[in-house]
C-alpha cells in the first residue's frame, strides 16, 4: 500500500526546513508578481504617466469606474465564460482521451500519434495564426474551397459574429491538446501498473478498467486542467484574438482579458493598466479559491 | 514642467559648456565641439526589411558627415512604441530623438517633454532649413502654434485598385471612381459580374486606429475633435453623415468587412477590387501583384463635388533631449533624415513621402524615381491638400480613440441607428477629455 | 453499457481508435505542413491553395537569413530557455518537497499564494518589472530574461502533485538507511519523478522559447533578442512579409521539434522505469 511521503506523525518540529526550501519558490515570486501587484493596487488609485518627474494625481476609484462603464465589458465577460467551457474539451476531454487510448498501443504507434499530437505546440501562436488565417480565409483559403466543392456556402470563419468566437476557441484548443495530452500521459503512466493488473484479474474489461480504476486516480490530474482551463482560458485565447480578430467582429470574440489589455495597456497611462491589473487578478483569484475548494472535495490520492 | 526641465537640464550641462560657444539659456548648443552619443528610437529598426535596411543607411551616412556624433538607433516595435519610450524614459534611460507616431504627439508633448524647434533653434538656421517645405507639411507636427515634429516617415490614404478585376467588370482602368457614389457603384458591379470583393478599405480595426477616419469624415466637412480641442465632434451631423455612408457600403454588399490583416492579403492575392489605405502599403501589394494582376493607384473618393481632405499617417521625428548638447546632436540628426537625401532615400527605398516636394521633379534626387514609379503620383497629388492628422490630447487620448472607433465599428457593421451610436460614444469620449 | 459492448465487439476498438488518431494527427499537422510549405511560396504566390507550391523557391530563406541574424537569435533562444528550464524544475523540486514533506504553519497559506500567481498575467507585472531590471542595471543583459521566471506555479504545482503520490516504501527505506533530507529529495525521490520532470522540462522550455512580450520590452538590437522577436519583425507597418516570416518560424521550429522528439524517448522510457514494482 503506498502512501504518502507527509509522514503521519509529529514532525511539525520541522520549524524553519521547510521554509529554507521553501525560500527558491517564494522569494522570487515576492519579488517579481506580488510586490508588482502590490504596486499596481495602489497606483490604481492615481492618475499617472510613470515619468519621474511628474506627480501623480489621485483620483480615487475614478479609474474603476472608467473601466466597469466600457461598453463592451459584459459582453467580454459573457464572452470569457464561453471560453472557459469551449476549451474544456480541448483541455481535459480529448487530451485524456488520448492519454488513456494510446497507452496501450504498442510502443511505434503510441511513439507517433504522441509526437504528431505535439506538433502544434511547436509553433509560435503569432505564426500559427497567420496560417489559420490562410486556411480559413473565404476567398482564398482551403478549408473553404473544400466545403464550396462539397456543395456547401462558405464560412466566415473570422469575420462572422456568430462563427468567430468558435473560430478562435478551436484554434487555441488546437495548440493546447498537445501541452494536455502531455500532463495527462504523464499521470496516466504514473499509476501503479497493479493496480490495473488486479482489476484485469478481477475479470475487469476495458472500459470498465477505465471506469473503475485510472478515472478516479486521473482525478486530481483532471481537475488541474479543469482549473487551468477555466482560469487560464481566457489568457492563453489572447494571442490569437490579438493576432486575427482584435475582439472584433463587434467584440463578438473579446475576452475580459483581452479587453483590459486592450484599454488598460495601450497607452502608458498607469492609472487603466493598474485598474485593469486589479480588476483580473480579483476576478480570477475569487474563481480560483472556489475552484480549488472544489478540487479537493473531488480529487482522490492513491494513498 | 517643461521650464523646470530645462533649466535643470542647463545646470547639469554647464561644466560642458564652458568650452562651447556662449548660448542662450534654455537652447540647445550652438555646435558640437566634443564627441556626444544619442539614442535614436525608431520603430523601422525593430523590423526586418526595406524599413530598417535604409534606416540604417542614412545613419551610415550621418556619422560619415558628422564623425562626432555617436547614433544608437534603438529598434522598438510599433505596437506599443510609446509605452516603450515611456519606460525608458521612467527608467531614466536617455531619450534624445523619437519617431513618433502622429497619433501620440500630444501626448509626447505634455507627458514625455518634447521639445519644441522654436525653444531649441536660433529662428534663422530654423528658417533656412524649412525651405523647400511646404507650409502644410509644416503643419503636421505642429501643435498649438509650435513645431514639436517634422514629418518624417508618413503618407496618405490611396485607393489602390485591381485594372484585370476592373475590366472583367466592365470598368475602365483609366477612369477610376472619383467619388463615393461612383465606388459603390463600381464596386457594386464587380461584386455583382465578378463575384470578388468590390472594396475593402483600411478605415476599420483596432490597429487602424483613427487616421484614415479622420480623412474620411473632414471630406465631408465633419470633424472628430472641435478646433479648440474641448469637445468631441464626431456625432454632428457632416460626420455621421458621412459614417451613414460608410454604412450604407457595408448594407449593400459593395464594402466587405475584412479585418486589416485580411484586406491587405485579399488585395494582393487578386481577390479584391478596390482597396483604400495607406500608400505605405504599397510595397507589399506590389509584390502580390508581380505577375499576376495590374495594380494601380488613385486619389481618395470625394463626397460629391466637396474637396478631398486627406490626412497624414505615419510619424515625426521629435526631440526629447534635456541637454543642450545632445538637442544639438538630435537636431542635426533631425536635420540629415529630413534633408533632401534623407527623403530621397524614404521615399525611394521605403515608399513614403517626401516632406520636400521641390526634391520630386529634382533629376538629382527623385525626378528619374518618380518617373518610373506611377504609383506614387496620387501620393504626390495628396501631398498638396494633405491635413495634420489629430491626436487627441489629455491622459486617455488611447481609451477615447478606441471608444469612437468602436462605435463607428458598430454604426458601420452592425444593425444599429447610426446617430444615436456615435452620439452615446462621444458622450463618453467628452468625459475623458482633459478638464 | 451496450456501447461499449458494441464497439467492443463489432469495431474492433483498434480500428476506431486508431481512425481517431489518425483524424487528430493529420489536424495537428497539417497547419505545419501548411507553414513549410509558404515558405517556399514566392511572394506573388503567396495565398494560392495548391498543397506544393506551383514555384518552390528558397527566395524566403535566403532573404530571412541576410535580414535578420538567425542563428545569433537561436542561440539566445536556446541559452535562455535552457536556463529558465533548468531554474525553474530546480525551484519546483525544492518547493514541493516542502509542501510534501512537511507539516507547517502556513503551509496552506504559502500554497495558495503560490498558486495564485499563476493567475497574473504577463501584462500586470510586466513594466514595474522592467523599472526594477533597469534599477538593477540588467536592462541589456540575458539575466534580465531569466530572472522574473526564477519561480513558476505551474511548476511548483505539477512537482507538488506528483511528489504527493510518490510511494511511502521508498521514503521508509531511504530513512531507515539514516538518509537526510537533501538525500532523500536527490537521490530517492527526484530519479522517480522522472516522467513528470522530463514533462515539465519540455513545457517550459517550449514556452519559454515562444515568449514574446517580456523579451520584446528589453529588446534593443537584434543581435541580442530571441527568436520569436526575429519572427515577427517581418511584420511592419508596410505590410507583412509572409514568406520571410514563415520560412523564420520554420528554422525556430525546428530545433524545437528536435528537443522534443529526444526528450520524449527519455518521457517513454522513464515512463516504464518507473512502472513502480
Amino acid at each position: 500500500m503506498s502512501g504518502s511521503i507527509r509522514i503521519g506523525r509529529a514532525n511539525r518540529l520541522a520549524g524553519a526546513l521547510p521554509w529554507l526550501y521553501l525560500l527558491p519558490v517564494v522569494l522570487p515570486l515576492i519579488v517579481w508578481v506580488y510586490e508588482p501587484l502590490g504596486e499596481a493596487a495602489w497606483l490604481s488609485f492615481f492618475e499617472w504617466d510613470m515619468l519621474p518627474d511628474t506627480a501623480k494625481r489621485f483620483v480615487g476609484w475614478a479609474n474603476y469606474r472608467n473601466l466597469l462603464a466600457l461598453p463592451k465589458l459584459w459582453k467580454a465577460v459573457g464572452n470569457t465564460v464561453i471560453y472557459m467551457l469551449g476549451l474544456l474539451p480541448f483541455s481535459v476531454v480529448i487530451p485524456f482521451a488520448i492519454a488513456i487510448y494510446t497507452q496501450d498501443l504498442p510502443a511505434r504507434f503510441r511513439n507517433i500519434y504522441r509526437v504528431l499530437i505535439f506538433v502544434p505546440m511547436i509553433v509560435a501562436p503569432v505564426v500559427a495564426a497567420a496560417v489559420w488565417r490562410w486556411l480559413l480565409d473565404p476567398a482564398h483559403g482551403l478549408v473553404n474551397r473544400l466545403l464550396i466543392g462539397a456543395g456547401f456556402e462558405p464560412v466566415r470563419f473570422l469575420t462572422d459574429p456568430h462563427v468567430a468566437i468558435w473560430t478562435i476557441i478551436f484554434i487555441t484548443g488546437w495548440k493546447l491538446i498537445g501541452f494536455a495530452t502531455l500532463i495527462a500521459a504523464a499521470a496516466n503512466a504514473a499509476i501503479n501498473p497493479s493496480l490495473i493488473e488486479a482489476a484485469k484479474l478481477d475479470g475487469a474489461g476495458p472500459w470498465a478498467i477505465i471506469r473503475r480504476v485510472r478515472l478516479p486516480l486521473l482525478s486530481s490530474t483532471a481537475m488541474l486542467l479543469v482549473t487551468m482551463s477555466l482560469l487560464l482560458g481566457a489568457q492563453w485565447s489572447f494571442a490569437y484574438i490579438n493576432a486575427l480578430t482584435e475582439g472584433g467582429p463587434l467584440g463578438a470574440t473579446i475576452n475580459i482579458y483581452y479587453l483590459l489589455w486592450d484599454f488598460g495597456f495601450s497607452s502608458g497611462a498607469v492609472g487603466w493598466s493598474a485598474s485593469s491589473a486589479v480588476l483580473l487578478f480579483v476576478a480570477f483569484a475569487l474563481l480560483a479559491m472556489g475552484l480549488i475548494r472544489l478540487s479537493d472535495r473531488l480529487s482522490f490520492h492513491d494513498d | 514642467m517643461m521650464n523646470r526641465r530645462v533649466v535643470l537640464a542647463g545646470l547639469a550641462a554647464s561644466p560642458a559648456l564652458l568650452s562651447a560657444a556662449p548660448v542662450r539659456a534654455g537652447m540647445a548648443a550652438a555646435s558640437i565641439e566634443a564627441p556626444v552619443e544619442i539614442n535614436f528610437y525608431n520603430y523601422n529598426l525593430a523590423t526586418a526589411g526595406l524599413g530598417a535596411d535604409a534606416t540604417r543607411k542614412m545613419l551610415r551616412e550621418f556619422a560619415e558627415l558628422n564623425p562626432m556624433i555617436k547614433v544608437n538607433g534603438i529598434g522598438a516595435n510599433a505596437a506599443g512604441f510609446i509605452g516603450r519610450v515611456q519606460a525608458d524614459l521612467a527608467a531614466r534611460r536617455q531619450v534624445d530623438l523619437v519617431q513618433v507616431i502622429f497619433a501620440d504627439l500630444d501626448f509626447a508633448v505634455r507627458s514625455l517633454g518634447a521639445k519644441a524647434l522654436e525653444d531649441l533653434i536660433p529662428a534663422g538656421e530654423m528658417a533656412a532649413n524649412f525651405e523647400g517645405i511646404a507650409p502644410n507639411g509644416l503643419r503636421l507636427g505642429m501643435l498649438e502654434g509650435k513645431t514639436y515634429g517634422l514629418a518624417y516617415t508618413f503618407s496618405t490614404p490611396v485607393l489602390f485598385y485591381n485594372a484585370d478585376v476592373f475590366r472583367a467588370a466592365g470598368l475602365d482602368p483609366e477612369a477610376p471612381p472619383r467619388t463615393w457614389f461612383a465606388v459603390k457603384q463600381a464596386a457594386l458591379a464587380i461584386k455583382a459580374r465578378t463575384g470578388k470583393v468590390g472594396l475593402a478599405t483600411g478605415i476599420l480595426g483596432p490597429s487602424a486606429y483613427d487616421w484614415l477616419f479622420q480623412g474620411v469624415i473632414r471630406s465631408n466637412g465633419g470633424e472628430t475633435i472641435s478646433r479648440d480641442r474641448k469637445r468631441m465632434t464626431f456625432a454632428e451631423p457632416a460626420s455621421v453623415e458621412a459614417v451613414a455612408m460608410l454604412r450604407d457600403l457595408n448594407d449593400t454588399g459593395a464594402m466587405a468587412n475584412l479585418d486589416t490583416v485580411g484586406g491587405m492579403d485579399s488585395m494582393a492575392a487578386g481577390d479584391v477590387g478596390m482597396y483604400l489605405n495607406t500608400s505605405a502599403v504599397q510595397g507589399a501589394l506590389v509584390a502580390g501583384a508581380k505577375g499576376k494582376y495590374e495594380l494601380r493607384a488613385t486619389t481618395m473618393p470625394r463626397f460629391g463635388d466637396k474637396p478631398v481632405r486627406p490626412n497624414n499617417s505615419g510619424s515625426a521625428l521629435v526631440i526629447l533631449s534635456n541637454d543642450p548638447i545632445r538637442q544639438r546632436a538630435a537636431w542635426e540628426l533631425m536635420k540629415f533624415l529630413t534633408s533632401k537625401r534623407g527623403y530621397t532615400i524614404i521615399t525611394s527605398e521605403i515608399g513614403y513621402l517626401p516632406l520636400r516636394t521641390d526634391i520630386v521633379n529634382d533629376p538629382a534626387y527623385l525626378g528619374e524615381w518618380v518617373k518610373a514609379h506611377p504609383l506614387v503620383q496620387p501620393n504626390l497629388e495628396q501631398l498638396k491638400v494633405l491635413e495634420p492628422w489629430e491626436a487627441m490630447p489629455g491622459a486617455n487620448y488611447r481609451q477615447i480613440v478606441k471608444t469612437m472607433m468602436d462605435s463607428v465599428e458598430l454604426s458601420v457593421t452592425g444593425k444599429v441607428d447610426v446617430a444615436a451610436t456615435l452620439k452615446a460614444a462621444q458622450d463618453v469620449t467628452q468625459a475623458m477629455l482633459p478638464k | 453499457m451496450m456501447i461499449s459492448v458494441l464497439i467492443g465487439r463489432v469495431l474492433p476498438r483498434g480500428v476506431l481508435g486508431h481512425g481517431v488518431m489518425l483524424v487528430l494527427s493529420f489536424l495537428s499537422l497539417f497547419p505545419l505542413y501548411w507553414m513549410v510549405v509558404s515558405s517556399l511560396r514566392p511572394a506573388n504566390a503567396m495565398f494560392e491553395t495548391s498543397l506544393w507550391p506551383s514555384a518552390a523557391t528558397w527566395a524566403n530563406y535566403r532573404y530571412t537569413l541576410n535580414a535578420i541574424p538567425v542563428a545569433q537569435m537561436l542561440v539566445n533562444t536556446l541559452v535562455v530557455a535552457t536556463a529558465v528550464t533548468l531554474v525553474q524544475l530546480c525551484t519546483a523540486v525544492l518547493g514541493a518537497f516542502a509542501f510534501t514533506r512537511w507539516r507547517f504553519r502556513g503551509q496552506g497559506l504559502a500554497y495558495a499564494l503560490v498558486a495564485l500567481t499563476w493567475l497574473v498575467p504577463l501584462q500586470v507585472v510586466m513594466i514595474p518589472n522592467f523599472l526594477l531590471v533597469a534599477d538593477l542595471g540588467l536592462l541589456d543583459s540575458v539575466t534580465a530574461l531569466i530572472l522574473p521566471h526564477f519561480a513558476s506555479a505551474l511548476a511548483v504545482l505539477m512537482t507538488t502533485q506528483a511528489m504527493r503520490s510518490f510511494p511511502r516504501e521508498l521514503i521508509d527505506a531511504a530513512l531507515v538507511d539514516g538518509a537526510g533530507n537533501w538525500r532523500l529529495l536527490w537521490q530517492v525521490i527526484v530519479p522517480n519523478l522522472r516522467g513528470t520532470l522530463a514533462s515539465l522540462a519540455i513545457l517550459i522550455f517550449i514556452s519559454t522559447w515562444n515568449e514574446y512580450f517580456w523579451p520584446l520590452l528589453l529588446s534593443r538590437t537584434p543581435e541580442n533578442t530571441m527568436i520569436q522577436i526575429g519572427i515577427q519583425m517581418f511584420m511592419t507597418q508596410e505590410g507583412n512579409q509572409w514568406g520571410p516570416l514563415m520560412a523564420a518560424s520554420t528554422m525556430a521550429s525546428m530545433p524545437i521539434l528536435a528537443l522534443y522528439v529526444v526528450l520524449q524517448r527519455q518521457v517513454i522510457q522513464s515512463f516504464m522505469k518507473s512502472g513502480l514494482r
